[in-house]
């Protein structure tokens, strides 16, 4: 009997510790809690809904304004110029490599990384307390992903879910436009990013996905990233429209120029057809919500015919 | 005896320096061979003889109605042509650039790059690009500006480095290595604040032929000309230099003006080059040992057989880089030192007696 309780009271003791830690565990979890699994896979517990976040990518930026997180957002990075409002956040500096010093005195509670930050930077703020979340999206499908782990994350399910219903709402609009094409009336499309040396986008790129969602064929479609061209390859492809991602500064206006004025691109059928055209770069190569207006924007370029029907 | 040995002497001589004309005009009917093969190579597929009646169609005093669509001929003759041109005259400057430094330095570790032009020319080229216009000639600022930048850091180079009347080429090396290494300091700093367009700056950096046309042609073409001139006029000269200064100086050579004249022509074709091309590395250093290896250190041959085999080495070069990948690119510095590495390091076994 003596023995039996001893058996007992040893059981009881080694379960005590399992016990308590269970309530502990089960005590550290509040009713508020969230957990998220984000876009590197990567699953973070956030213990309240953010009050200070801070934005390490343009694309982040953009996505968490779109939910109406302007007050919450404390800080961004020196390139997040849209919405306007942005600019007048104060800023961590460069987006890569990102000033660790300047965001942990931001004393953020969120802290929304890129894809480039994932390795070195990420396990470092961690290891300083901080929670992060990386948004990493590829492609349009993505984005409205990355939408909605950043709603999850910051309480606003509502709007994000509100969002990307939209977003998917006019890309289907333009879905239901080019379905209709025929092989011919698709475009051979050239989108230039730098001429000097020429550099244009493959597969695997954000471009490319648009060009394809408006109707289009990039006609480096069997390159992957941001490969330099050969200016024959580009007249031996005889691209049916070219067009020419452009920023803000003066610079980049320098390749619209250039392709404007290049004799030798005058023997491709862009050129005859003056079917040359600039885009605003931001919109078709962040993966934010204007990818959408990026998308619209391509389509008016590469088919104009369709997107008169639309109006 | 003493006569006819001294005759035999006088014969072998003259024969081996034969042996290295022939070499010269062999090289000559090489590279012309090697321009029309370039020509006949590309990602569009054009037969050989369309290319060869579009080429043979230009000479003046052929007439001949090609009837070949406007397409090939622009791909031809305005984009093949001007681009194998312009990387062959890059080529030859850079060869013959690097063999003069080897020479005037008396350091096998010379090479175009070494005196900070390069990186002076590459600053101008970073600026050219954040603050873009159209200058003449339908150039762009980058070309422009590089030059500009190559030219004034060669003349701010030999203020630095002159000593009264002389220009003792150790103070040279090390005034340029330093600018060189300030001049690229400035570089990066620009460079990290410039935002969408690193990547382009970036790749331009690294060399490149990928739009070349006629007029970057037009622009290079006399420098380099003019450049080589005086380089070859003054092959005796920086042979009896190698020896020593004060010896040459006493044989009656004019050290410091040839040291002036050959170190500006050598500097002028390298900014000429840079800028045209981006830094292309290994060309400058590696043709000069290579023609040493084959055909000997006289420098009355080693100069003009280092412009000629650089062009040929280039111009194979950038046929590969801008077909090994179909439509991509790779960069011909890849390219040069891939393939040019090797290759030296065979010749460098096989002729493992010649000391430097």
């Amino acid at each position: 009997m003596k023995r039996l309780l001893a058996i007992a009271l040893c059981l009881i003791c080694l379960a005590l510790p399992v016990t308590v830690a269970c309530a502990t565990g089960d005590s550290s979890a509040p009713t508020g809690s969230i957990e998220i699994t984000d876009q590197a896979g990567r699953v973070v517990t956030l213990d309240a809904i953010p009050q200070r976040i801070v934005s390490l990518a343009p694309s982040n930026t953009e996505i968490l304004f779109a939910l109406g997180l302007n007050d919450s957002i404390v800080g961004v990075t020196d390139w997040c110029d849209y919405p306007p409002e942005a600019l007048e956040k104060d800023s961590i500096g460069d987006f890569y490599p990102p000033n660790i010093e300047a965001i942990v005195a931001m004393e953020p509670d969120l802290v929304v990384a890129a894809n480039i930050h994932k390795d070195e930077y990420v396990p470092q703020m961690e290891s300083l307390g901080l929670k992060v979340i990386v948004l990493d999206p590829k492609t349009v499908d993505e984005v409205i992903d990355a939408i909605a782990i950043a709603g999850e994350a910051t309480g606003t399910e509502d709007a994000a879910s509100q969002l990307a219903e939209d977003m998917q709402a006019r890309i289907d609009d333009v879905q239901s436009l080019v379905s209709g094409l025929s092989e011919e009336e698709i475009p051979r499309v050239f989108y230039v990013i730098w001429h000097d040396p020429l550099m244009t986008v493959g597969n695997d790129t954000l471009q490319d996905e648009v060009i394809q969602l408006a109707g289009g064929q990039n006609i480096f479609d069997d390159l992957s990233g941001y490969p330099v061209v050969d200016l024959e390859t580009i007249l031996d492809r005889d691209p049916q429209v070219i067009i020419v991602g452009s920023g803000h500064d003066v610079e980049q206006d320098a390749t619209f120029q250039w392709v404007q004025n290049e004799a030798r691109l005058r023997d491709t059928e862009a050129a005859r057809e003056g079917m040359i055209f600039k885009i605003d770069a931001d919109l078709v190569d962040r993966p934010g919500p204007r990818i959408v207006d990026g998308i619209e924007e391509m389509l008016e370029l590469i088919h104009p015919e369709l997107a008169g029907e639309s109006q | 005896m003493e006569t006819t040995a001294l005759s035999h002497i006088a014969y072998n001589l003259l024969s081996y320096r034969r042996k290295r004309y022939y070499s010269i005009i062999g090289l000559l009917v090489l590279l012309g061979v090697v321009i029309g093969a370039a020509c006949s190579i590309g990602s569009a597929d054009i037969s050989l003889s369309d290319v060869w009646r579009l080429l043979l169609s230009r000479l003046p005093g052929v007439d001949i109605d090609n009837g070949i669509p406007g397409t090939l001929s622009t791909i031809v003759l305005d984009i093949r042509l001007p681009r194998i041109i312009l990387a062959g005259l890059v080529g030859a400057a850079l060869s013959t650039a690097g063999a003069t430094y080897q020479g005037l330095f008396r350091n096998p570790l010379a090479d175009p790059y070494l005196i900070g032009v390069a990186q002076g020319a590459a600053l101008g080229a970073v600026i050219g690009f954040i603050f873009h216009f159209s200058g003449p000639v339908g150039l762009g600022s980058v070309p422009l500006l590089a030059f500009c930048g190559g030219l004034l850091s060669a003349v701010v180079l030999y203020g630095l480095a002159r000593v009264g009347k002389t220009l003792p080429m150790t103070t040279v090396i090390l005034a340029g290595v330093a600018m060189g290494a300030f001049l690229a300091a400035v570089t990066s700093f620009l460079l990290i604040n410039s935002g969408e367009n690193l990547h382009g700056i970036l790749i331009w950096l690294m060399g490149g032929f990928s739009t070349s046309n006629w007029n970057e042609v037009y622009v290079l073409l006399p420098y380099v000309l003019l450049s080589l001139v005086p380089i070859y006029l003054y092959g005796r000269p920086l042979n009896l230099i190698q020896m020593d200064e004060e010896q040459a100086q006493q044989l009656g050579v004019n050290v410091e003006k040839v040291k002036l004249i050959m170190l500006l022509s050598a500097t002028l074709i390298t900014a000429a080059a840079v800028s045209f091309a981006g830094s292309i590395g290994f060309v400058g250093i590696i043709i000069p040992h290579a023609v040493r290896l084959i055909w000997g250190p006289d420098y009355r041959f080693l100069l003009p057989l280092s412009t000629v085999v650089g062009a040929i080495f280039l111009i194979l070069a950038d046929t590969i880089a801008r077909t090994v990948m179909g439509a991509a690119e790779v960069p011909v510095g890849v390219i040069t030192a891939f393939f040019g590495a090797p290759f030296f390091l065979y010749l460098l076994r096989q002729k493992k007696r010649v000391v430097f």
